[in-house]
Formats: structure tokens, C-alpha cells, sequence
């Protein structure tokens, strides 16, 4: 049983200056439950992107919260989400990630299934001697109460409780756009995904994606690597965008660098300026996107953009492009599912340098992941201590935040519901107010007030 | 000059083990050729692991030794929270058979297991799988000058740096 009133977790208290976390939301596995059950199986959760499932008869198999899914697309082409357990006595139907199947059979005792989901065949039907009540309830594979697209995008709920995916993305779903506009022929992920783990809870991910204050002082060794490769000018280093820009260091000129968005329902975005260099993989299209999309959207598609999609989607697009699936395993358990996600028919040149650049950055095997992931493991630990509860982690950007967007959010039409423009050193912590929200909305009725 | 025998191609190995085992890299690095390629395909799916570098994902892909001395530089550089304390680590490898070998250079297939215990976070873990070496003579010395390592278990643990596998 969960004994928290909601203000003893969430302190938040904007005429007072005052927004505080408690360390319990992280550590208590009561709370965990609760968050599977309000958020992850109460709402819109991230499944994978429409082309994973590309053909008649593909499929990929997912999660929402504790939930296997599978998503299949039938043989007139349309995208179905299930959820990937037997109608039978319950076994998983779809065993790999991926794959290509008119027919799925359960490997238990065979019922099998077509790409849309419904019943073909239960073995030995006849011989079955079945009650006449058998036929009358459906053997097909239950259908999600809610599965939608956006833009390539797919969202799934075991809950039928949830606005319309529209409503719940809203303005932020322009910035799924940015992504999604970057090739005429839509997004791919490149093959080979990364899958790790860490000892820690899933909201340490969801905060550091969008933790503008960690950079330098957490990646100092990747910082002064580039630095050095820079200066050697070596043709076999790795190169990487960072190099090319200097938004994030600390004595970088100029008044605005960058800045955060909140929207409602919980998604964030953290962005910097980049400018539209040649040490991104899509400089070769600079001049048709812009053509395409106008300048505005085109320059805010080079800008380095760390995007959340509340719950479990991120999407960061700084040195190379990554899409992120955060998964909680348990309140100190989380599997991250990662993949290098690219514009459709961009050059070799282009999809080399990405994938450089990518497997130096945000690998586990590279060199800036690593020691993100070690301090959410060293917040864990600390996260025990009740001695003092509440953490001091949201404060920075407190007297920045404004309500609507900034010149940099109109030139896109962009209507964030608030925004901090950040110079090199601010570091806004108000945009994780936006998941606290959220979360709190989520979770008010399980908890007292 | 004479080509590499099975006993010479194992000697090397091991060595390469050892630099790793007892965190002498710049030993380790004398091991590779100035062009070394280092090559961790990452897994298209459960059973087959990415092919083409250039366009498909790895885990780690190197061409240049070079960037193995960035690593170590950074594994040494005392400003990533993730490399220090360096965890505790022992490369077990087996299976050793020369595929191919001359007067210039020789193939090797192996196993490993690399056993690593990871004091700080209390976590004891064995990463394994199957190396491809490829050595060349240089000026009588034998190098590495291309390392493939399929790396079976790769839900990775938090961290996987080069001395884990
Ligand atoms: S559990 Fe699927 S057929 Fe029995
Ligand atoms: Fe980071």
C-alpha cells in the first residue's frame, strides 16, 4: 500500500519559488506499481516506429509497462498493436523482435493467428468436445483499446481511458515533425540495436535526457577527447558535431544558446544552437530542406534537440540521432532499447559519419553514456536516505520560466506551454516540472491529496 | 621471416589478455598496428550480428589505433565517473585454432569469457563470445591488425568499455 499524500512526494508551489521531488518516488517499489499501473498501463506508451513493420505481414514485438505487445501489419497493409499473449492459457505468441508472418502459431498448443490478429485455426477443434459457450467468445488476439500513428510514429494503451493521440502529443508533436521532415521518404532505424541496462530508476533517464546543467561536468573526458582530436587533426579520429559548436561551453558568447519547451501532458524539450554545419550528416540536404520547409523549420532541424515524449520515448539529436525506449523493469531496474534513427535515403558519406558518431556518444561501449548511466546508479544509492527527503534538483531556471513559447518557438509556430531561453551557463531544471505534473496527474488518485 | 605458428598466434593472444587483465595499456597498445581496425558488431536480431559497419550499427567500430589511445586516454584521464575505480577483470580465452596463416600474416578464431567484478556497484558479471584476429608480420614482429569481437551477450550492464571484452 502506497501511505504518501501527493504532497509529501511532489512539493510544488510556484508562488512560493518552490518545486521539490521526493527521493521516495524513486525508491519505493510501491510506488513503482503504482506508476505500471497509472502510467504505463493507463496511457499512451511508445511501441516503435511504423517501419519496423514495413511490409505485408512484418511485425516487431514491444512493451507497454509489464505487457508484451506485438504490432503487426496485415495483408492490406494496415498497422494492428496486440498484445502478444495466447487468447489459450496466456503464452507469448510472437517470440522475436522482428519478423515477417501471414501466420503466427502459438508455439504451446498451436492456435494460430493471421497478421491482423484474428483466430485461424485451434487444433483439433472438433475432437475437443467444447461447451457451445466456446464459440461465442472471441479467439482472437486481443486488439490494444488504443493504438495510433503519428508520423511514423506508433503509441499504444492497454487502457481504452486516453484522449486522442493528437490531443495527447499536442504542440509537441511539431517536433516529432522535425524528425519526421528530415527526408521526404520518412525515418528508418539503422540495423543493429543496443540494448543495456542500469541499476536505477527509469525517471533518472527521463531527467537526464533533458539535463542541460550535466553536460560538462559529467562528460569532461569526451569534452577534452574532442578537444585534442580537433588540435591533432587526424584523418581516422572519429569526428563529432561538438567540435563544430560551442553553444554548450560554459564561456560560449552570447546571450541565448539555447533553452527548454514544456508542454502539457509531460514532454520536454531541451534544445542548443547548432548552426547548420557540415559535421552533421545532414548538411547534404541543408538547401532542400529549406526549399521544403522554409529556413526556420529547416535551421530548428540542425539545432541540437533533446526531445521527451512522456512516458518512454526520447529522442535526442545532438552528435548524431538517437531514439531512446525507456523501460522499467523495477523501482531500481531499468532496460533502455536504443537505435541510430535516420532519414530514409540520406548518402553513405552522410550515414557513416551518423553511425561514427553515434557509437562514440551514446553507446554503453562509447564514451559519454557511461557516465550518465554510473550517476543514475550513484543518485540510486543516495536515493535510500529518508534522513532529508527532498531533492534541490529543480530549481535552476526558477525566475527564467515563462508561460508560452519565445521568438525561437513562433518562427515554427510553435506553442509550447513554457519556456526558459538559456545563455551557455543556466542549465534549466524547470522543464522537469513538466514531468512532475504529469506524474502527479497521473498518480493523484492512488494517493491522497 | 618464417609464418606464424599455432603456439605464436596463442602466445599473442594471451598476451593481449594479460595487458588487459593487469591494465598495462600502453602494452596493449603496442600490441596494434598504426591501421588496426577494432570492430564490436552490434545484433541485427537474435541471431545474426550487423555485417557492414559503414551502414548498419556496431558497438564499437574503430579504423586507426589511434582511437583505441583516445579510450585509453580517457579510461586513464581521471574525468569519467564510469572508468574509475577501474573494475576488476580477467580475460579467459580458448578454442585458439590459426586459420590461416604465411610468412605476412595469419588469421586467428577464438573464445573468450571475460570475467570483470565491479567493486563500486557490487556487480560481478561475464561478458562472452568469439574473437577474429588478424596479425601481420611487421619488421619480424607480430601485430594485431584487426580485431572482430562477436560479443553473445550484449544486453550490456550499465558499461562495457574495451578491457570488459
Ligand atoms: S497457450 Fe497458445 S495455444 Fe495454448
Ligand atoms: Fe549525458
Amino acid at each position: 500500500m502506497v501511505r504518501y499524500e501527493l504532497g509529501e512526494l511532489i512539493d510544488d508551489r510556484p508562488a512560493d519559488g518552490i518545486f521539490r521531488v521526493s527521493r521516495a518516488i524513486f525508491d519505493d517499489p510501491a510506488i513503482f506499481d503504482l506508476e505500471m499501473e497509472r502510467i504505463f498501463e493507463g496511457g499512451w506508451v511508445f511501441l516503435g516506429i511504423a517501419d519496423q513493420a514495413r511490409a505485408p505481414h512484418d511485425f516487431f514485438t514491444s512493451w507497454i509497462g509489464r505487457v508484451p505487445i506485438l504490432v503487426s501489419r496485415d495483408g492490406e497493409g494496415m498497422l494492428g498493436g496486440f498484445v502478444n499473449s495466447c487468447p489459450h492459457k496466456g503464452s507469448r505468441v510472437a517470440q522475436t523482435m522482428s519478423g515477417n508472418a501471414r501466420v503466427h502459431v502459438c508455439p504451446y498448443h498451436s492456435w494460430s493467428f493471421d497478421s491482423a490478429g484474428r483466430n485461424k485455426a485451434i487444433k483439433l477443434k472438433k475432437a475437443g468436445c467444447y461447451a457451445e459457450a466456446f464459440d461465442g467468445q472471441s479467439h482472437d488476439l486481443a486488439r490494444l483499446p488504443a493504438f495510433e500513428e503519428y508520423r511514423g510514429f506508433l503509441f499504444g494503451s492497454v487502457s481504452a481511458d486516453v484522449p486522442p493521440l493528437a490531443e495527447y502529443l499536442g504542440e509537441a508533436a511539431k517536433l516529432l515533425d522535425l524528425v519526421a521532415d528530415q527526408s521526404e521518404e520518412g525515418v528508418e532505424l539503422v540495423p543493429g540495436g543496443v540494448t543495456f541496462t542500469y541499476d536505477g530508476n527509469w525517471k533518472l533517464q527521463l531527467e537526464n535526457c533533458s539535463d542541460a546543467y550535466h553536460f560538462t561536468s559529467a562528460h569532461p573526458s569526451y569534452i577534452r577527447l574532442l578537444d585534442q582530436r580537433q588540435k591533432s587533426n587526424s584523418q581516422s579520429a572519429v569526428k563529432s558535431v561538438w567540435e563544430k559548436t560551442d553553444y554548450w561551453k560554459e564561456d560560449a558568447e552570447g546571450d541565448v544558446q539555447g533553452g527548454s519547451f514544456s508542454f502539457d501532458h509531460g514532454h520536454v524539450l531541451n534544445w542548443g544552437r547548432f548552426g547548420i554545419t557540415d559535421a552533421l550528416p545532414l548538411y547534404e540536404s541543408a538547401e532542400r530542406l529549406a526549399e521544403r520547409h522554409g529556413e526556420a523549420k529547416r535551421d530548428w532541424m540542425f539545432n541540437m534537440r533533446n526531445l521527451t515524449i512522456f512516458p518512454n520515448l526520447q529522442i535526442a539529436e545532438n552528435a548524431s540521432s538517437q531514439l531512446r525506449v525507456i523501460r522499467p523493469i523495477s523501482a531500481d531496474r531499468t532496460e533502455m532499447r536504443t537505435w541510430c534513427i535516420a532519414p530514409k535515403g540520406e548518402s553513405g558519406d552522410a550515414r557513416r559519419l551518423r553511425i561514427r558518431q553515434y557509437e562514440d556518444f551514446f553507446n554503453p561501449s562509447g564514451m559519454a553514456t557511461p557516465d550518465d548511466t554510473v550517476s543514475y546508479e550513484n543518485c540510486q544509492r543516495g536515493f535510500a536516505s529518508r534522513v532529508e527527503p527532498w531533492l534541490q534538483g529543480y530549481s535552476r531556471g526558477m525566475s527564467a520560466s515563462r508561460t508560452g513559447g519565445n521568438a525561437f518557438s513562433s518562427v515554427i509556430g510553435l506553442a509550447p506551454a513554457r519556456s526558459v531561453l538559456a545563455d551557455a551557463q543556466l542549465g534549466d531544471e524547470t522543464l522537469f516540472h513538466s514531468y512532475y505534473r504529469a506524474w502527479a496527474q497521473r498518480m493523484v488518485g492512488a494517493l491522497g491529496a | 621471416m618464417s609464418a606464424i605458428d599455432r603456439e605464436g598466434a596463442e602466445e599473442l593472444l594471451y598476451r593481449e589478455a594479460l595487458a588487459l587483465d593487469s591494465g598495462a595499456w600502453d602494452d596493449w597498445l603496442a600490441l596494434y598496428t598504426e591501421d588496426a581496425t577494432f570492430w564490436v558488431p552490434a545484433w541485427r536480431d537474435e541471431e545474426n550480428v550487423t555485417q557492414d559497419p559503414d551502414s548498419e550499427l556496431s558497438l564499437i567500430y574503430y579504423q586507426g589505433r589511434r582511437n583505441l589511445e583516445d579510450r585509453v586516454w580517457r579510461a586513464r584521464s581521471g574525468l569519467s565517473v564510469a572508468s574509475k575505480p577501474r573494475p576488476r577483470v580477467v580475460h579467459a580465452i580458448t578454442n585458439v585454432l590459426l586459420l590461416t596463416a604465411n610468412d605476412a600474416q595469419a588469421r586467428t578464431s577464438s573464445s573468450f569469457a571475460v570475467h570483470l567484478y565491479d567493486k563500486r556497484s557490487e556487480r560481478t558479471h561475464v561478458f562472452f563470445g568469439r574473437y577474429e584476429h588478424a596479425l601481420r608480420n611487421e619488421a619480424g614482429d607480430w601485430r594485431i591488425a584487426a580485431k572482430k569481437i562477436v560479443l553473445l551477450n550484449d544486453v550490456i550492464p550499465t558499461v562495457l568499455d574495451f578491457y570488459s571484452i
